[in-house]
């Protein structure tokens, strides 16, 4: 985890849900690139986090997307967040004994129909599935954002609270990792739209 | 039993980590340093009162984190140095000096260290607040705030946000304030202290929060808090120390 650094965070809000990552990609401490965004776009209303290993990111932001189309050929439906939470904790216990590096986080919201619903989950390396009701954390910074999000997060934030809040949580808690940091990209996902915003942040 | 003797190694190590947190912030004119009061090792809870905080003089108080036996010790032998100092000057050593003192008796231990983070608050010669903040082997500095211990890595960052207002930018035409009101530092130290117990295991128990007001300042405000208590030395002493207790998850 501290060879690429990187640090993501996922927080729910009232019909809304939002997912945030730094942008730092390093080689140890030397910083290699500023502009490397470690959410991905799963369908219209999920968003998965990878912070770790930039390698299995990569990786595996393209074996999810080779997932969810099989899925979503399959069914003939579009996957729902729960169901992707449980593709992506599958497909890291199928390297049990040789895992990728990297802490995935899940924002989404349930299909309209459903009630669209704020759903987040967070996975160690080997797929083990956390789903807590308040907030995810994970990456080189992650225990600065435990204390960050304990103490600034509580219920039923608005979207733009809820913005507010996870940036406060996010830079703040980059601001004293060394592994993290050089701005940050916040997505927030409503039932009618994502609102995604790059942050400019202390660039040492 | 071989006829050859085979070397032995001995392995003692005379150190050990026993959780907790202190934190401290200064204000205009007064100080607040505040410690959990849970001992553990390992995973195991020694006791769940063992004061971190302590007062020095009527206008010092010192938090002591990281190894409980040696700090303990080191207080011990602070506060002795102290009285020597009274004995010989007739009057409390400055808050600055009491800073210089305790890196030199830090520093002397630099080959067989004190394991203890220092966090020292309280009212300097000219009536601000100051808090000043030591590594094991006494390099320090003056700080508004500081957090050291198990759950720093969580505090840190949001004193820097809420204290230092980092990320946050004032409204045109205003600016953040440089010191914040008495309540408001009270609430900030509770609101870490409850946080770091939720999500650091070495953090619980109790809270013991002490305050140091400068001479000439108003105790209004503090008549307000629940079951505050004055701690301060001598009867003639112009600056007051009290002491706010309260509970803290014990899971």
């Amino acid at each position: 985890m501290e060879l690429n650094g990187g640090s993501v965070v996922a927080m729910v809000g009232k019909n809304c849900v939002a997912i945030a990552s730094d942008l730092r990609l390093g080689n140890q401490a030397l910083t290699i690139a500023t502009n490397f965004e470690k959410t991905f776009p799963i369908t219209d209303r999920i968003i998965i986090g990878l912070p770790g290993l930039a390698t299995d990111v990569i990786t595996l932001k393209e074996r999810f997307r080779y997932r969810v189309n099989m899925y979503t050929i399959k069914e003939g439906r579009e996957i729902e967040p729960e169901t992707f939470a449980h593709l992506v904790s599958s497909t890291l216990y199928e390297r049990r004994f040789g895992p990728f590096f990297v802490e995935p986080v899940i924002a989404g919201l349930t299909k309209p129909s459903e009630g669209s619903v704020p759903f987040i989950a967070g996975t160690d390396l080997i797929g083990c599935l956390t789903l807590p009701k308040d907030f995810v954390v994970s990456g080189t910074a992650s225990d600065k954002l435990f204390g960050m999000a304990e103490s600034l997060w509580e219920p039923d934030l608005g979207p733009e609270e809820l913005f507010e809040t996870i940036s406060q949580t996010l830079m703040n808690a980059v601001d004293r990792d060394a592994f993290s940091g050089w701005g940050a990209v916040v997505h927030v996902i409503t039932p009618d739209k994502v609102i995604t915003r790059t942050l400019k942040g202390r660039m040492d | 039993m071989s006829p050859i003797s085979q070397p032995t190694s001995v392995a003692f190590n005379p150190y050990a980590e026993n959780g907790g947190t202190i934190l401290a912030i200064a204000g205009l004119d007064f100080a607040v340093v505040a410690g959990d009061t849970r001992q553990s090792e390992g995973y195991s809870i020694q006791t769940r009162y063992a004061p971190k905080v302590f007062r020095l003089t009527d206008k010092a108080t010192l938090a002591v984190n990281g190894f409980a036996a040696d700090g303990n010790i080191f207080v011990k032998t602070v506060k002795q140095r102290l009285e020597w100092y009274r004995h010989a000057h007739a009057k409390d050593m400055p808050l600055r000096a009491i800073a210089r003192l305790i890196q030199t008796m830090l520093y002397a231990k630099r080959f067989f260290p004190y394991y203890v983070y220092n966090i020292l608050g309280g009212i300097e010669e000219d009536g601000s607040g100051a808090v000043y903040s030591f590594d094991p082997v006494g390099s320090y500095e003056r700080e508004a705030c500081r957090a050291a211990g198990a759950a720093s890595s969580l505090i840190q960052p949001f004193l820097d946000n809420q204290i230092y207002f980092k990320n946050q930018v004032a409204v045109s035409g205003t600016s953040h304030p440089k010191h914040l009101p008495i309540l408001d530092v009270l609430s900030l130290v509770t609101d870490s202290f409850t946080s770091a117990t939720e999500r650091h295991i070495e953090v619980g128990d109790g809270l013991e929060i002490y305050v140091i007001v400068a001479s000439g300042r108003s105790l209004t405000e503090l008549s307000s808090i629940a079951g505050i208590e004055e701690v301060t030395g001598s009867a003639s002493a112009t600056d007051r120390v009290f002491v706010i207790r309260r509970e803290l998850k014990k899971d």
